[in-house]
């Protein structure tokens, strides 16, 4: 058990910096792209009125996510903005739920993964609100309401970063935590499916949702 | 641990101000949340008024945060100047 | 004073008795507020007894989660040993044991509230049944969010082998450890809990607007938790930064003071966060067109309440790193 916290990783020399590769991560992460765009090319093989469950299952969230992003941003942003906000809910859902599968670790369970989205997620945002409003409005808006505020703004939007991933990793990890040690008192008896249903299919889903809801909230909320 | 006499008066100064600026942290959070909170629902009652709403909460939250302020300066001074 | 594995064995005991006496505050209360509701919502209406009771036990088993967190972690203190002991093990124990502890208070009292107004919801609305139970299920998951950064931060604390850290002042890092994440999440567990019950409200009131309301339930409840992320974060900084040995007693109490920083800084900004989400989710309920206007106004609302846990989160900072 106390290799819980060991991840497996190699270090290569390229051009003289030594190069870290969380082997692990790198593979799961693989396997879920893999099965995304598996997913996508039987859900749109032949589009018909009559669908297959893929395409069922692939309209239901398109539409879902389509309606939440119509209603934070505005039409012609939202088209935009649509495609990214549904591949990263579908990425997570994916992610967090590969945990189930006995041999598979979620990818989401090492604090890269997280962090990475989040940092997309800000860089995004306050890209697009530069964009959307000039550079000097964009500056200005630090200052309110009293200019004294201003460091204060700029840490709260990095603070916002390091909350929606680490976040997702308390969460993700947590899980991953609780299932091992509890499996390993109770001797893999009854008790582990329950768990693994809770943690990683429930709490994975929710976390997910709110990961993509708040990207699209902080994406909304530079752009207007 | 070897204590001596300059290291002591350091090591409660430092402790002091983790503690300051912690318990210091708890009042304003509550009270500016309040505000907040009845910020919202004075706008869900009358939206029209937005503006003048949110301004008026901004104006009260930072009275609020006056003493959140009066913590950070202690805790800065144990940390920097003491 | 005594060899590593006597201490060891004594404050993994008293680090066991710590996680489950904090840990058992908080369910306890928020289940017996749970009862409480379903009481007086059964005295409105003693024919849906049935219904309410059984809604008031699934309630109080989700409260009770954070409870049973409280008790592996209590276990396995009490009875599974590291295979390398120095003296630094014990103090990790105590962490292990206050960071659970104190971090299912606030989860187990978040979680009883949205159980409380669902059993009243029921009552008053038996047709909207099934939205309220849902919202309520996923409210209170959502409230168990802090309980599990506690949670980690313990086995964390357990499994890891600390051994490279210098004594001093590695013990009050993992005693700091503990303290940030357990007393952060108190905050935000309360917090999360009056957003959840609101919401659960809201949408028995006026079902047509449950995806408004829970959209904005879940924004309130996952800002509302930034207070334990950060002191989650100065948690992991406190295990995991290479400190050098230092017998210096200020070297000691600065990780201490880190640690106290973040922790009380996360209860007052936590509940206050809570409080704003929950008003702001029960008008979106109302008046469902101001959505855009509410959400605008409880985000600003937020970031500045917000405020002085970021000044304790700097505060703890200046301490680990630049001193």
């Amino acid at each position: 058990m106390e290799d819980i916290t060991k991840i497996p990783q190699i270090t290569l020399n390229l051009f003289g910096l030594n190069v870290v590769l969380n082997t692990e991560t790198i593979i799961m992460t693989w396997i879920v792209m893999a099965s995304l765009i598996l997913f996508a090319y039987l859900a749109t093989r032949r589009i018909s009125f009559s669908p297959n469950p893929f395409q069922v299952v692939a309209e239901l969230i398109v539409n879902a996510f389509y309606g939440l992003t119509k209603d934070a941003l505005d039409e012609e942003m939202a088209r935009k903005y649509f495609p990214l906000i549904c591949s990263l809910f579908m990425f997570l859902l994916l992610s967090n739920w590969l945990g189930i599968i006995p041999i598979l670790h979620e990818p989401t369970k090492d604090l890269n993964t997280p962090l990475g989205l989040g940092i997309m997620g800000f860089f995004i945002a306050h890209y697009s609100g530069i964009k959307a409003k000039g550079f000097k409005k964009y500056a200005k808006e630090y200052c309110e309401p009293i200019f004294v505020m201003m460091p204060l703004n700029i840490i709260g939007e990095l603070a916002k970063v390091i909350s929606i991933s680490f976040r997702l990793f308390g969460n993700i990890m947590g899980g991953a935590i609780i299932i091992l040690v509890v499996s390993h008192l109770v001797y893999s008896l009854v008790l582990p499916p329950f768990m693994i249903c809770f943690f990683g299919l429930f709490i994975g889903t929710i976390q997910a949702f709110v990961f993509t809801m708040l990207t699209l909230v902080y994406i909304s909320v530079q752009v207007k | 641990m070897e204590i001596s006499g300059p290291d002591f008066i350091k090591g409660m100064a430092f402790l002091g101000a983790g503690i300051a600026m912690g318990l210091g942290a708890i009042g304003p959070g509550v009270g500016e949340g309040f505000a907040a909170g009845k910020a919202c629902e004075a706008i869900g009652k009358n939206p029209n008024e937005a503006g003048l709403l949110t301004r008026t909460m901004l104006v009260g939250q930072a009275v609020s945060e006056s003493t959140g302020i009066y913590s950070l300066v202690v805790a800065l001074l144990l940390l920097f100047v003491v | 004073m005594f060899d590593p594995t006597t201490l060891l064995n004594a404050s993994a005991f008293m680090g066991a008795a710590l996680a489950i006496g904090f840990g058992a505050i908080g369910a306890a209360l928020g289940e017996g507020y749970t009862a409480g509701i379903a009481n007086e919502a059964l005295s409105n209406k003693p024919e849906s007894s049935g219904d309410v009771i059984k809604n008031m036990l699934v309630g109080q088993a989700i409260s009770e989660s954070a409870a049973i967190f409280s008790l592996v972690v209590a276990i396995v203190l009490l009875f599974s040993r590291p295979s390398t002991v120095v003296t630094i093990t014990s103090w990790a124990a105590i962490g292990a044991g206050l960071s659970m502890g104190l971090s299912a208070i606030g989860s187990g009292v978040g979680s009883g509230m949205p159980a409380g107004t669902a059993c009243m919801g029921i009552v008053r609305q038996p047709g909207n049944s099934s939205k309220i139970i849902t919202t309520m299920l996923i409210g209170s998951a959502v409230c168990q969010t802090p309980a599990i950064f506690g949670m980690v931060i313990a086995f964390l604390l357990l499994f890891i082998d600390f051994s490279h850290v210098p004594l001093y002042p590695g013990w009050a890092a993992m005693l700091g450890a503990g303290l940030a994440t357990g007393l952060a999440a108190i905050g935000s567990g309360v917090g999360n809990g009056f957003t959840s019950g609101e919401a659960v409200s809201g949408i028995a009131r006026q079902p047509e607007t449950t995806t408004e309301t829970t959209r904005v339930m879940l924004i309130g409840l996952s800002v509302g938790q930034s207070t334990a992320i950060y002191g989650f974060l100065v948690s992991l900084l406190l295990l995991f930064y290479g400190f050098e040995e230092n017998t210096n007693l200020s070297s000691s109490m600065r990780l201490l003071g880190a640690g106290l920083s973040s922790g009380f800084g996360g209860i007052g900004p936590g509940i206050g966060l809570g409080l704003a989400s929950a008003y702001a989710v029960r008008w979106v309920a109302r008046r469902r067109e101001e959505v855009g206007n509410l959400v605008r106004t409880m985000l600003v609302g937020m970031a500045v309440t917000e405020s002085t846990a970021i000044y304790a989160l700097i505060v703890s900072l200046l301490l680990i790193v630049v001193f």
